[in-house]
């Protein structure tokens, strides 16, 4: 345990190094975030009888996704664990003592958190300041404020889960832009990150409570945002976490068995 | 320009050799795309408009916006891409050959799985248009096209732009996305249903609005005004600073490449 422990600790260390990256993301994301709720705010002005969500809420949400991204988005560029795969330095790593599945988790969630740390607290009071209406709202309540709290840790571990699955696939594919690339898309849909859950036809909300997705981000965000109840919010926990076992096993199991026959790629 | 085609053509040979990988990444742009056009068609089955536009009307203006983009990412992709060809050194080989830099840049890497997303524009435009009933008439077919040409001219300008300002940082920076992806998002409907501040922006900064709105009224008939539909054509007008400033950068560049 130690060992994929120091695994996390230097990958937060070396992401923390990149400060003027990270100030350069905060300027985007704020802006994405005023872009979004623009177009919210037009839509809301030309009015409609049943909303799914409140505009205060709605905003909140998208500030939420936008201060949080790094841990709830399921989109990862990273070249690092995919050229492994692709140059065959995956050799080395195979040299170590330890299961290449949980290193590779652990690398993950510790870049993941390292770009969320340090930023994501003065990012949402910086928020709290803003003018109405865009300010970001206070939670429904002490209570879900908590459920939003474990169900955020809960989800950053399945986002991790799921991520750790794209560089097992690309050791079959050996190209992570198509079938990881598909993943990737189908998860930006049905994760919220495109359109709040709530929005989507009916249809489409029961097919995306069969995926682990919109356990990542939606649940959390709609908690503390007061749209979803608490004991609605204590079921989904409960989810997360069979979601979570289900794909770190898959995970683990799918490592071994293409460790098996990994062929290296190149010299 | 000959030279730029066979770029293409060669880009598109070594592309096929790897036939699957080339499917699969085609299919997940397919998808990518759809999630853009999926926020329209969600938000419009809980509301029926935005500021007086139905959906077949926004989706026209996505439809003109998204193909200008997608032209340019699979056409002009080296451009997109400019800081990588300073930091690899790249662009000095380019610069030594006796041929126009900017089509060079422009054919230094195509990228045809965007291609995907310039066929749904057209279908999602085609689309738009038939459940739209437009009064045709010669200049509402011209207020078209222009609109379709100056969507390419905006996001070439843009790119060219950002091209730019890679000669003083070397890396491209993020917030060049702010105007490509950000103002793109936006520009998905209509300028005209923003807020004052950023209709300003997006007209006089960045000229969306002459690609996406002013043409648009008097295309579906919102105004009688042909100067709205002739508005593209200040798009063209915007391209040569850019232009300008592009050939400006190249004189002052100074390698980075070993």
């Amino acid at each position: 345990m130690r060992a994929y422990l120091s695994y996390f600790k230097l990958r937060f260390i070396t992401h923390l190094q990149y400060r003027a990256a990270a100030w350069a993301g905060i300027a985007t994301q704020v802006f994405f975030g005023f872009v979004y709720i623009m177009v919210y705010i037009a839509f809301y002005e030309s009015g409609s009888a049943s909303l799914p969500m409140q505009l205060p809420q709605l905003i909140t949400y998208i500030w939420l996704n936008q201060a949080l991204l790094s841990l709830v988005n399921l989109f990862y560029k990273d070249q690092e664990l995919f050229s492994l795969v692709k140059t065959g330095n995956i050799a080395y790593e195979l040299a170590r003592p330890k299961n290449m599945y949980f290193m590779w988790y652990f690398k993950i969630i510790g870049e993941r958190l390292s770009k969320v740390v340090l930023r994501a607290i003065p990012f949402i009071i910086f928020l709290m300041f803003l003018p109405e209406p865009y300010r970001i709202s206070l939670p429904a309540s002490f209570e879900h404020f908590l459920l939003f709290l474990s169900t955020m840790t809960a989800g950053t571990l399945l986002m991790t889960s799921i991520i750790a699955l794209y560089p097992i696939i690309t050791m079959h594919t050996l190209n992570e832009k198509g079938v990881v690339g598909i993943i990737i898309s189908i998860s930006d849909i049905f994760s919220g990150l495109v359109v709040p859950i709530p929005f989507f036809p009916k249809f489409l909300q029961t097919i995306s409570k069969c995926m682990p997705f919109q356990y990542v981000s939606d649940l959390p965000f709609r908690i503390y945002v007061g749209n979803i109840g608490l004991q609605e919010g204590l079921i989904g926990l409960i989810i997360q976490i069979i979601w979570i076992i289900i794909l770190i096993t898959l995970g683990y199991i799918l490592m071994q068995k293409s460790l098996k026959k990994v062929v290296v790629q190149g010299g | 320009m000959k030279v730029y085609l066979k770029h293409l053509g060669l880009h598109l040979k070594s592309l096929l050799e790897y036939k699957a990988s080339f499917i699969t990444s085609f299919l997940s742009q397919i998808i990518v795309f759809f999630s853009y056009y999926f926020i329209i068609l969600a938000l419009f089955t809980k509301f029926d408009n935005i500021k007086g536009f139905t959906l077949y009307e926004v989706l026209l203006c996505f439809a003109v916006i998204q193909f200008g983009f997608a032209f340019n990412e699979s056409f002009a992709r080296g451009l997109d891409h400019f800081d990588e060809l300073i930091i690899k050194g790249e662009f000095d080989r380019i610069l030594l050959r006796p041929k126009n830099i900017l089509l060079q840049v422009c054919g230094y890497e195509a990228d045809y799985t965007k291609v995907s997303r310039l066929i749904q524009a057209l279908i999602v435009l085609v689309i738009a248009l038939i459940n739209l009933k437009i009064e045709w008439s010669i200049m509402k077919v011209i207020t078209l096209l222009l609109m379709l040409l100056s969507a390419i001219a905006v996001f070439f300008s843009i790119f060219l732009l950002a091209a730019s300002y890679c000669f003083i940082t070397v890396q491209g920076l993020e917030v060049r996305n702010v105007f490509t992806a950000g103002g793109k998002h936006m520009a998905q409907y209509p300028i005209g249903v923003f807020k004052k501040g950023f209709v300003y922006f997006f007209t006089f900064i960045i000229p969306y609005a002459f690609v996406n709105y002013y043409p648009l009224l008097y295309f579906l008939g919102k105004t009688n005004n042909p100067l709205y539909a002739l508005s593209p054509l200040l798009v063209f007008v915007y391209l040569i600073p850019c232009f300008l400033i592009f050939y400006k950068g190249t004189k002052r560049y100074a390698s980075a490449g070993s």
